[in-house]
């Protein structure tokens, strides 16, 4: 069954930080997609990572303290 | 007295996420923003949430009134929008993915891309959009070889539309000197719509 808002973007500050943080789930096995930066929350700041929401704390230990972080909100 | 949100300083996209959360207890908010780019993200809020927008430019900022709609408004706007959508058919739409025309010699290319545009810049009729990503925003900037050519179209009416991502990516957002901050949403519909 898929639950709606069954997914959180994580937002950083700039593009190179959010291909950074990517580098660092893929490294990390935790499921992700690069995504443009949902409409509704703002569009011209380029791109975001799309994460399940069950995963929310885990994925916010491991990139809270990354360069960039912004905010983890729901998609 | 409305609740305010001031969004000055802030890096995009906070300011829209602080009037995000702000609506979520209030019909209206005034928010509070210092660039061009922030006050036309909020105005997309604000349609996405159905708020009907008024702004004031001070000089400490861009005050943005975001009210709550009524439901006869909302209908004309989505009527007004269904027009202009089937409208925007069949544009005659440029996309350009790198700032040199193809790839080989490099002095070449750069040379090519110049006359290329000083041709599009003669045409009659223009295209009605160009969209550039990738390296090629970077002709929209201060110091290219391109921009009075590409300011010319503008002045004409035509649409450019430069990566918002790419701009971030190559840190030349401050320096764009043609062309609205786009993203990829607007690129993907202006592309599918082209002839």
């Amino acid at each position: 069954m898929i639950l709606q808002n069954s997914y959180r973007v994580v937002l950083f500050k700039s593009v190179n930080q959010t291909m950074w943080a990517e580098k660092i789930l893929r490294e990390k096995g935790i499921p992700h997609k690069l995504i443009p930066v949902p409409r509704q929350i703002s569009s011209d700041c380029g791109v975001c990572l799309r994460v399940e929401s069950g995963q929310e704390e885990h994925v916010r230990n491991v990139l809270v303290n990354v360069e960039g972080f912004m905010e983890i909100v729901p998609l | 007295m409305l609740d305010r949100v001031d969004a000055c300083g802030l890096a995009c996209p906070q300011p829209v996420i602080n009037a995000s959360k702000a609506l979520e207890t209030n019909d209206s908010i005034i928010v509070i923003v210092d660039n061009q780019t922030a006050l036309e993200n909020i105005k997309r809020l604000a349609k996405s949430k159905e708020r009907s927008v008024s702004c004031e430019m001070k000089s400490d900022g861009i005050y943005i009134v975001l009210e709550k709609k009524m439901a006869i408004e909302t209908d004309l706007e989505n009527n007004h929008e269904g027009i202009r959508n089937h409208a925007s058919r069949d544009e005659r739409v440029l996309v350009i993915s790198q700032e040199v025309m193809g790839r080989g010699d490099n002095a070449l290319a750069v040379i090519l891309m110049k006359s290329f545009f000083h041709t599009i810049a003669e045409t009659v009729p223009a295209p009605d959009a160009i969209i550039l990503f990738n390296s090629g925003v970077k002709l929209l900037v201060d110091g290219s070889e391109v921009l009075e050519d590409i300011r010319l179209l503008e002045k004409r009416g035509l649409r450019i539309l430069a990566c918002g991502t790419c701009l971030d990516y190559f840190k030349l957002k401050d320096r764009l000197r043609a062309g609205h901050v786009s993203n990829m949403y607007e690129i993907k519909e202006l592309m599918l719509t082209a002839s």
